[in-house]
């Protein structure tokens, strides 16, 4: 059987896909435990992790995991802004449940200390705060793992009105969502059949919990998760980005709604960035693309700013020219004018392999699909694109790339392959 | 000659399969031709004045007789019965349908041929010396490291999207038959102060609409920086060449406004970062690639040498194919044979499928199966013993393959033209074929002796026309073909761009123009010996001027 043989972490594989067709078929709407139980025992043995975020009802979840496997490693974010209510939860689940590996995931220091010195910024961009203290913080943690479950049900958003049990991710790992076909009345119904406690703050009003700050209580008949980011077109913090490429939008841009234009990790997701807009103050710029000719001509006030802030390179700038203040940026977007105009491709090897740098490097622009498999091996590793046949493509991962390269780049894990000094081929193919 | 392996087999294959989709989507109308054009451009396929046009690489112009006989093949039976071979020492197809492109790669790829770079802003099918690997006076066999740069820049992630093609010539000889002062990047063969062997490397040449001669821009680059030092070049050019305008942007105009010591600074700064890196070719990977280019098994007949003047009286064709189609051979007992595909009359550079059978039958029999296509638009039988050059002769000659005109002035460089090309302002063929005509007689062109004419049929010189001795370029003008012809270009080590002497003439009048220059040459040369070339830098322009316009 294709699927329980799985290899995880490895490159695109259409028999996996497939095979995650057919697990979706395999169990009863609501067999939560059934689901979970394979995932953890066939399709990822000691490679499945759990996140929780300790809320009004993961209570659930946690106890179909105590049934299925009490040791499973579940990770609790401790993003400094909970409830005091949320902490004493969490200790009183383990205990009730016997959860033996409970692991709290925690923001890196030095983040805080430069985007979130006062411990305010989730009052000025809940964005940005969601990334520090979630995302970022989720995401080193989990690339460890094959898959992860969720406790992400179907009635929650529209956004996960299709949500199946198993998914897989472009980065071709699954998420596991034992609890989709859930709804609020099921979950009350299991509550109560195995008499699990609330969170504190449940019968206060609180029906959906995330940290202090960002949750309020919701009334009578409101949709739960109405408490969450009240007053923002936020409902996702962006740990859930990847589901089907539906996601929440984050937030109101100029009165209009962000499209899902940042193609990232196999799927299309709101962008956390903003295009840069011609003489904005360097102090107001937070998460956005400054022209590298911008932020040299006011270098002192942007490496001063607090913000986010991502670094645009436009054909003909010259990417030496920031090479000591790379560790400013959290991205890099190339812009490709017209699809043509091939120096973008220089910019992208020079940041990637002779500057070392690390985070996102984003093409932007007029890009063919057919440049794609070129533009990763450059460094790429997200996209931007208008063109609507080159999103189709990404959408579909259809390209027709050729699997073997006759030149070494040091831009992505590629090995070599055979003897031969300079054929590469792509890591994940290896 | 190179082989391939596994691996090649398997980069061409996929290629193949993925172009073969992208022309069903053409077909299926699910690709528009705005949107299938790069594509197709980057496999090679044209769309000609008439019909598609696909062109072939011929790797630095090595083919077996088994992939000539599949040229052979497809020309038969996708083709109307020939194909055209180019300056760039490909092969071009001139009547391909569409839905029968996928396949002729796929026979393509049976014989490990492709048609990947022929077209497009990317490094084109590296060119060399046709006698490569043969020739007497070379120091350096240049194919192996011309297999290295091809493969190194197959689909290179980086400069596929150039601001223009970019063209690598290379020479092992330092008598240059590959014109590498005319490319993108010329690199000739150089032995330094220790006796190693390396290579001088050549930035900047190039014909087209403005004519510039490679200037020297690294005197020694050894075997194993190559790759690194070429990568540093085409960064820079990448990064710094004009993409205003198409006129413009060829590296040439770069390295023309910005100063050969301006883009020499930025290469050697580019070199200083990726010299010694990834790119570094170990002498074990180069002495993996010499293998395959190592010398056929060859035999002591004991026939070391020909005695032509016996044969010239003893048979005056055959005597006149020993003088101008053989060339010395690094090995006693052997010589290399020029096939011409200029016989009078004919279209410059074509072969049917016959011929190219024959080639292929006498590649195998008589030159170890190998076979070359020259930049001169010829045929090449690298290998070939003396003792067995007269049955190569009789064979050739049942083919209609003989003709001894190699060097003379018969022996034209042509372009398609406006026959076949979108691009042309006029004719060019017709033209060869007149001058063919005019200078049919044998003993005509005995007397004029080596005379290299040169035709283009538009600006973009196909038919390298600025380095022919004699040059003939069409253009159009308020609605006629006119055709200006130039005087002293050379192609060789001594490069030099040729000279307008004046208007220009209608095709009519073309013969009697060259017949003026020619007779012009005849009259004033020192002796027989003083070839045409040498003739002009001695005498200049006036002679020459006067033959054309009179002494107005």
């Amino acid at each position: 059987m294709a699927m329980a043989d799985p290899v995880p972490s490895q490159g695109p594989d259409k028999l996996r896909a497939l095979g995650i067709v057919a697990l979706n078929g395999m169990f009863d709407e609501m067999d939560a435990e059934g689901v979970l139980r394979q995932a953890a025992e066939d399709i990822l043995p000691a490679d499945l992790a759990l996140v929780s975020s300790f809320g009004a009802d993961s209570a659930v979840l946690l106890h179909i995991v105590s049934r299925v496997d009490p040791s499973l490693p579940v990770y609790f974010l401790e993003t400094g802004k909970h409830f005091a209510e949320t902490l004493e939860y969490v200790e009183q689940l383990k205990a009730e449940l016997g959860l033996t590996n409970v692991i709290a995931v925690v923001p890196d220091p030095a983040d805080l200390a430069r985007f979130d010195p006062t411990g305010e910024l989730w009052e000025t961009d809940p964005d940005s705060c969601c990334h520090i203290r979630k995302t970022e913080p989720l995401e080193k943690v989990l690339s460890g793992y094959g898959g992860w479950v969720t406790g992400r049900k179907r009635f929650q958003t529209a956004e996960r009105g299709v949500l199946p049990h198993f998914e897989l991710t472009s980065d071709n790992r699954i998420k596991v969502n034992p609890l989709a076909y859930y709804t609020h009345d099921d979950i009350e119904a299991y509550k109560h059949r195995y008499g699990l406690p609330d969170h504190p703050l449940y019968h206060q009003g609180y029906k959906s919990i995330g940290c202090a700050p960002c949750t309020s209580a919701v009334a009578e008949g409101e949709d739960p998760r109405a408490g969450r980011w009240r007053g923002l077109d936020k409902r996702e913090c962006g740990i859930h980005f990847d589901f089907n490429g539906q996601i929440a939008p984050t937030r109101k841009q100029a009165g209009k709604t962000k499209e899902m234009r940042l193609f990232k990790n196999g799927g299309f997701m709101a962008d956390p960035w903003t295009d840069w807009v011609e003489a904005l103050d360097p102090a107001e710029a937070s998460y956005t693309h400054v022209p590298l000719d911008v932020f040299v001509a006011h270098r002192e006030a942007f490496i001063a700013s607090p913000h986010p802030l991502g670094l645009r390179v436009d054909p003909g700038h010259r990417v030496e020219d920031v090479e000591a203040d790379m560790a400013r940026f959290s991205s890099v977007a190339i812009s490709f004018p017209a699809f043509g105009d091939g120096r973008g491709f220089s910019s992208a090897r020079l940041v990637r392999e002779r500057f070392g740098f690390q985070g996102e490097v984003r093409a932007v622009g007029d890009i063919l699909a057919d440049q794609v498999p070129f533009l990763r091996r450059c460094g790429i590793d997200a996209f931007v694109v208008a063109n609507p046949a080159t999103r189709q493509a990404l959408e579909n991962d259809a390209f027709a790339e050729v699997s073997l390269y006759y030149q070494p780049v040091g831009t992505r894990a590629e090995v070599p392959v055979g003897t031969r000094p300079f054929l590469r081929r792509a890591l994940a193919d290896a | 000659m190179y082989r391939y392996d596994e691996f090649d087999a398997a980069f061409v294959s996929e290629r193949v399969a993925q172009f073969s989709d992208q022309v069903r989507r053409r077909i299926s109308g699910e690709l528009t031709e705005d949107q299938f054009r790069p594509l197709r451009l980057m496999n090679g396929l044209y769309l000609q004045l008439h019909a598609y046009m696909l062109r072939v690489a011929v790797p630095y112009g090595t083919l077996s007789s088994r992939q000539m006989r599949m040229l052979a093949h497809i020309a038969r039976k996708y083709d109307r019965g020939y194909g055209h071979f180019t300056t760039r020492q490909n092969i071009q197809f001139n009547w391909p349908k569409l839905r029968d492109v996928p396949e002729i790669l796929a026979d393509l790829a049976s014989v490990e041929m492709h048609a990947i770079q022929t077209s497009g802003n990317c490094i084109r099918n590296v060119t060399t010396d046709q006698f490569a690997g043969a020739a007497a006076d070379e120091i350096i066999d240049p194919r192996p490291i011309a297999e290295i740069i091809r493969q190194w820049s197959s689909l290179h992630p980086e400069f596929t999207f150039l601001p223009r093609k970019f063209k690598i010539a290379i020479t092992g000889s330092p008598n240059d038959r590959a014109a590498v002062k005319f490319h993108d990047i010329g690199l000739m063969a150089q032995t330094n102060g220790a006796g190693q062997v390396g290579w001088a490397v050549y930035v900047g040449g190039g014909l087209g609409r403005t004519p510039m001669i490679g200037k020297q821009i690294n005197g020694f680059v050894p075997h194993e920086h190559l790759l690194a030092y070429l990568e540093s070049i085409l960064r820079v050019y990448n990064r710094y060449g004009r993409r205003d305008n198409k006129y413009k942007a060829r590296i040439k105009i770069l390295v023309h406004e910005e100063g050969l010591e301006t883009i020499k600074a930025q290469v050697e700064e580019e070199f200083s970062h990726v010299r010694g890196g990834i790119l570094t070719l170990p002498q074990t990977e180069l002495d993996r690639i010499d293998a395959y280019f190592s010398p056929p098994a060859f035999i002591d007949s004991g026939v070391v040498s020909i005695d032509v003047e016996r044969e010239k009286i003893l048979d005056p064709a055959f005597g006149r194919f020993l003088v101008n189609n053989t060339f010395s051979h690094a090995r006693q007992g052997y010589t290399s044979v020029t096939v011409s595909l200029k016989p009078i009359g004919g279209a410059p550079g074509d072969a049917t499928a016959e011929q190219m059978d024959a080639v292929a039958d006498i590649a195998e029999r008589f030159s170890f199966d190998e076979l070359r296509v020259s930049h001169e638009q010829n045929l090449v039988l690298p290998h070939v013993a003396l003792s067995e050059l007269r049955a190569v002769y009789q064979a050739l000659a049942e083919a209609g393959l003989a003709e001894a005109n190699a060097g003379e002035i018969t022996d034209t460089i042509t372009c398609p033209g406006l026959d076949f090309c979108a691009l042309a302002n006029a004719r060019s063929i017709p033209i060869a074929q007149d001058i063919s005509r005019r200078f049919a007689d044998p003993e005509r062109q005995r007397e004029i002796g080596k005379l290299k004419i040169k035709i283009s049929g538009c600006i973009n010189a196909c038919g390298h026309h600025h380095v022919g001795h004699i040059g003939i370029l069409g253009v159009e003008k308020k609605g006629t073909e006119l055709y200006q012809i130039t005087v002293g270009g050379d192609g060789t080590e001594d490069a030099a761009v040729g000279k307008i002497l004046g208007p220009g003439f209608v095709a009519d009048e073309v013969p009697d123009a060259i017949e003026r220059l020619v007779d012009a040459y005849i009259a004033q040369r020192e002796s027989a010996e003083e070839p045409f070339i040498a003739a002009y830098r001695r005498l200049g322009d006036a002679p020459f001027k006067e033959a054309l316009y009179g002494n107005g």
